[in-house]
């Protein structure tokens, strides 16, 4: 038995040595990266032809009546319990859509592909989704396409031929840009960051987390990161994993980037509870709801998001101009309803608009 | 264990399922479509290899938890060597089939000559392995693969799914092992009494070394095909199949304690979960409210089976 | 427990060493790894980190308590983790409608020991395997759970209702629950009528009959308690933060099984003590805290976990086949 607690040191130090040789920041995917310019000045986006799915030979459900189902990344959750709330109520607006949200209790592909598998057969019109990986979803989609079901996603990507359409909240590297400028603003743009992320496979995540990695080397250079930890999708764990980076880095720490809707309200909670409100700044995509309390008490002073309700009104709304035949591929823009005009982007991409930073004069004008 | 007895559960089971196939069937004009089926067939043909394994394994009295940990490594080592290390896909292939065995066997390692009980080695070996698949893949995933490999998980053979004939065949196998074999009757005797089966000149530890091999076998086998039908390779694959096959197997008649299990018992009980599944979903039943009715039927049918065994004076 | 009886001819400390053998081994496993941290990153040592480590695994160490009680019965619960999270939501709920606090603490752990009760008792007189109705049991709550709440945050809690954020004397109350049920429950398995029959049914049912115990009132007494210990357990995973997500938390039933079995509690039943699964909790949260610490890549966190554990496991095999 001493053999295998020697075997067990040295893997762990064999494992630890592999840590000091990562470069990049921990947590980002290898895609590459276009980080934007540091004065904000737009990127030239060449317009690229449409690139997106089609179904095959889809029934005329112009102006008919037609049956929706939304299977987001998991449900439960804050962030798409907002979503579903943005598609009901775009679907009561249009009034000739019935829609629901159904999916798997963790965001887990495997399951993600039956629930969507099950309604394709129940003979849905159409199918609204977040995936839970780009790759692995585009078998089923492309099934639903056959059928001739409109597929729209929203939020996390699919391959573009597998889907029709996607309603993009933002582009990766505009999120990462305001993500970063946040930060820095708060830190002076020096000083050791800390990561708070779901998993190191979500692959919004890993896009978010490269982009922000490229462009703090770009435009602030000085900002130092020190560590990305896993916290899933839960509350108690990601308030326990910012804790841990509290207290290991001690006033090495200035600031924490939570990533998802849950990792952010935690991770300032873990600076509240920790004492540190003002000397470590928590900055992350959450919804204004839970960020509340810590944004009135200053201990947050950003927070960056879009409004995940106007994502799901604007999927609803593309998904019923797609079935009505009034989206057709090639297009420059979408009406969405009461969200107005939408630009079309990356060939089938349709961006909802540039991401939202809610602070303390405006967060309490919202409730999501 | 004489036949009647065997059928007892067995039969309960089956007639629960011929029920709920009715009932499902009413609730919904496309659930009992030949399309629906076979789709179904193919969707259940991962766990399905997997439970046949993990009949062996429990009526040896043992357990296997890292079954889905055994997947998601094999599903990773698929691609780190097709890609990273350049083999050629088949080759690739068979070498993370092998590994994935190999995994089955350090399991069974661990639990014979180690003498570890399977509950507590299972448990380590899902996070290790797991922890391995996630360590060596640093969450990348592999893609791209040529076209001729989606044939595993998405072709079809005289307009059955590909992976159901291999499901179809590995159960006459398992069935034949289990049912017909000197084997099959070895791994009896050491769930019904382990000492008793040692004292009787049956090689306990050679038994469940290759019991335990197998189910790592399966388990790999049941990645290939997944990583074929979702064309990609991800560390989180596989996460929580020990749970779907230990229910669809418990359901089955495959008693916890060992000694007891048939493999068409396990095909019944996979077919009455995935019906479920299937069934609610297609009548309109989210999510939640399946995972409730798979419980709720999961305690019911093994209280009934419980009950007419006491009836019986069993 | 019988071991202590095995070598009469050696000292008391001997056979003390040798009865407690796995918890020493967890114990001088928590010490050492203070020291090798607290040498490589002297933050480690820090009286924030620790007590962050406490508070916020107490409860873990708590679940821990009842299971082992379940799995010294000879049985075993994998729905303890959905049960958690229904008792949180349950508490939250009542805290933020009105209820007195009292009332959102309690009620919640009577709704665990009730159905726990109800597991208890099928396990017991229909001799359903602990393991399938526990199977059942935990797709019943997780699904319920999520269709009754869709997952919305619990949040504008009342402040006297978090328990778990209370610091009497600057420690969390968490610990001090955590130290004082230890002790209760330690002397209860020791020392009461109740607590040896625990012991007596796990180890060999028929022989406990005979002796004149009624197996199957134990076996529904271990699965109440363990529901007011994974009630307790509850409510302070739910006072821990401002909200609370109305979800099941993940891999919690195995993290608690893996701290009763690492503690020394033997999954074929009748032997282990509270002591050392609540030893084995605290250890683990060290652990997963040290690899932060140690800078481990943070790719490979579960590996090394998952080694630490077949480590820790093999070596209490070696350990227990040198004893006999």
């Amino acid at each position: 038995m001493k053999k295998l607690t020697m075997a067990a040191i040295v893997s762990l130090g064999l494992m630890t040595g592999s840590a000091l040789a990562a470069s990049a920041w921990t947590g980002g995917d290898d895609l590459p990266t276009n980080p934007l310019a540091c004065d904000g000045t737009p990127s030239a986006a060449a317009a690229k032809p449409y690139d997106g799915g089609s179904p095959t030979n889809p029934p005329d459900r112009k102006g008919k009546k037609i049956t929706v189902v939304d299977v987001p990344k998991l449900i439960g959750i804050g962030y798409f319990n907002a979503t579903s709330k943005g598609i009901q109520d775009a679907a009561a607006e249009l009034g000739n859509v019935d829609a629901k949200t159904d999916g798997p209790t963790k965001a887990n592909i495997d399951e993600q592909i039956t629930f969507l598998d099950n309604y394709i057969t129940s003979g849905v019109d159409g199918i609204l989704f977040a995936a839970n990986d780009p790759v692995a979803i585009a078998p089923v989609l492309k099934k639903a396409l056959e059928k001739g079901i409109n597929v729209v996603g929203y939020d996390a990507n699919s391959i573009p031929e597998a889907r029709q359409w996607f309603v993009n909240q933002a582009e990766f590297n505009g999120i990462a840009k305001a993500l970063v400028d946040s930060m820095a603003a708060e830190v002076g743009g020096e000083g050791g960051v800390a990561i708070v992320t779901s998993t190191f496979t979500t692959p919004n995540q890993a896009r978010w987390i490269a982009e922000m990695a490229a462009y703090a080397e770009k435009c602030h250079p000085k900002m130092k990161w020190l560590e990305t930890v896993e916290a899933q999708e839960d509350n108690n764990l990601s308030f326990n994993q910012a804790t841990t980076l509290i207290n290991k880095y001690g006033d090495d720490l200035k600031g924490i980037f939570g990533m998802t809707s849950v990792a952010t309200p935690a991770s300032a909670e873990a600076v509240t509870q920790a004492g540190k409100c003002g000397k470590i700044a928590v900055v992350g995509l959450a919804t204004p709801n839970a960020m509340k309390p810590y944004v009135e008490k200053d201990c947050v002073k950003s927070v960056v998001l879009w409004n995940p309700v106007d994502l799901g009104y604007a999927a609803m709304q593309v998904l019923r101009a797609v079935a009505d035949g009034t989206l057709q591929p090639g297009a420059t823009s979408v009406k969405a309803g009461k969200l107005g005009d939408l630009q079309v982007i990356n060939g089938s991409e349709i961006l909802l608009g540039s991401p939202y930073v809610f602070t303390k004069e405006n967060i309490a004008g919202f409730d999501f | 264990m004489t036949a009647s007895r065997l059928l007892r559960h067995e039969t309960i089971l089956g007639v629960l399922t011929v029920i709920a196939l009715i009932v499902l069937a009413s609730l919904s004009d496309k659930f009992f479509t030949a399309e629906n089926l076979l789709n179904q067939g193919r969707l259940m043909s991962e766990v399905g290899l997997v439970a046949l394994a993990m009949t062996f394994v429990i009526v040896t009295g043992g357990i296997d938890l890292s079954v889905g940990s055994i997947l998601g490594l094999t599903a990773i080592l698929l691609g780190v060597f097709w890609k990273n290390l350049g083999l050629p896909l088949p080759a690739a292939m068979v070498l993370a089939l092998a590994c994935g065995t190999f995994a089955g066997w350090v399991n069974g390692l661990i639990i014979t000559r180690f003498r570890v009980p399977p509950l507590i080695a299972t448990l380590a070996t899902l996070a290790l392995y797991r922890g391995l698949a996630e360590g060596i893949s640093e969450a990348r995933s592999v893609r791209g693969y040529p076209e001729w490999f989606f044939f595993f998980g998405q072709g079809e053979v005289l307009g059955v799914p590909f992976q159901l004939w291999v499901l179809g065949l590995a159960t006459i196998v398992a069935a034949v092992i289990l049912g017909l074999t000197p084997f099959g009757r070895a791994t009896y005797a050491i769930g019904a009494n382990e000492t008793a089966a040692r004292f009787s000149g049956i090689r306990v530890d050679a038994v469940k070394l290759w019991i335990y091999t197998g189910a790592g076998f399966c388990s790999a086998l049941a990645a290939v095909i997944f990583v074929s039908r979702v064309t990609t390779t991800r560390s989180d694959m596989g996460t929580g199949l020990e749970l779907d096959v230990i229910t669809g197997v418990v359901l089955g008649g495959t008693s916890i304690f060992g000694g007891r299990g048939t493999i068409i018992g396990t095909v019944l009980g996979l077919i009455l979960i995935q019906a479920l599944k299937n069934g609610l979903a297609l009548s309109g039943v989210k999510g939640d409210g399946t995972i409730v009715v798979i419980g709720l039927v999961l305690i019911g049918a093994i209280l009934a089976g419980a009950l007419f065994d006491r009836n019986r004076g069993g | 427990m019988t071991a202590l009886r095995a070598h009469p001819g050696r000292s008391a400390l001997h056979r003390f060493i040798g009865g407690y053998g796995q918890e020493i081994v967890v114990l001088l496993s928590i010490v050492a790894l203070f020291v090798v941290v607290g040498i490589i990153n002297p933050r480690f040592l820090s009286d924030t980190n620790i007590n962050s480590i406490f508070a916020g695994n107490a409860y873990i160490a708590i679940a821990a308590i009842g299971m082992s009680m379940v799995i010294i019965a000879g049985h075993i619960d994998v729905s303890v983790g959905a049960l958690i999270g229904v008792i949180a939501t349950i508490a939250g709920t009542l805290a933020v409608n009105g209820y007195p606090v009292w009332v959102a603490w309690v009620v919640p752990i009577l709704f665990a020991m009730a159905v726990n009760a109800g597991v208890g008792a099928l396990v017991a007189y229909t001799r359903i395997p602990s393991i399938v109705v526990t199977l059942g049991m935990l797709s019943i709550l997780k699904g319920g759970l999520i269709s009754i709440t869709a997952g919305e945050w619990i949040s504008d809690l009342p402040p006297e209702f978090m328990i778990a954020q209370m610091r009497p004397f600057g420690i969390p109350s968490a610990v001090y629950f955590m130290v004082a049920l230890t002790a209760v429950a330690a002397m209860f398995m020791r020392y009461t009528d109740f607590g040896r029959s625990i012991y007596a049914v796990g180890g060999n049912m028929e022989a406990a009959r005979a002796a004149g115990i009624n197996p199957e009132r134990t076996v529904v007494g271990v699965f109440i308690l363990h529901g007011l210990f994974a009630g307790i357990a509850g409510i302070l995973f739910a006072t821990q933060l401002q909200v609370i997500q109305s979800t099941v938390p993940p891999n919690l039933e195995l993290t608690v099984i893996t701290a009763s079995v690492i503690g020394g509690v033997s999954i074929l039943g009748g032997t282990g003590t509270v002591i050392g699964s609540t030893l084995a909790a605290i250890l683990f949260a060290c652990i997963g805290s040290a690899l932060i610490f140690l800078n481990v890549s943070a790719y490979w966190l579960r590996a090394v976990l998952g080694l630490l554990i077949l480590a820790t496991v093999l070596a209490d095999m070696a350990r227990r086949r040198r004893a006999t």
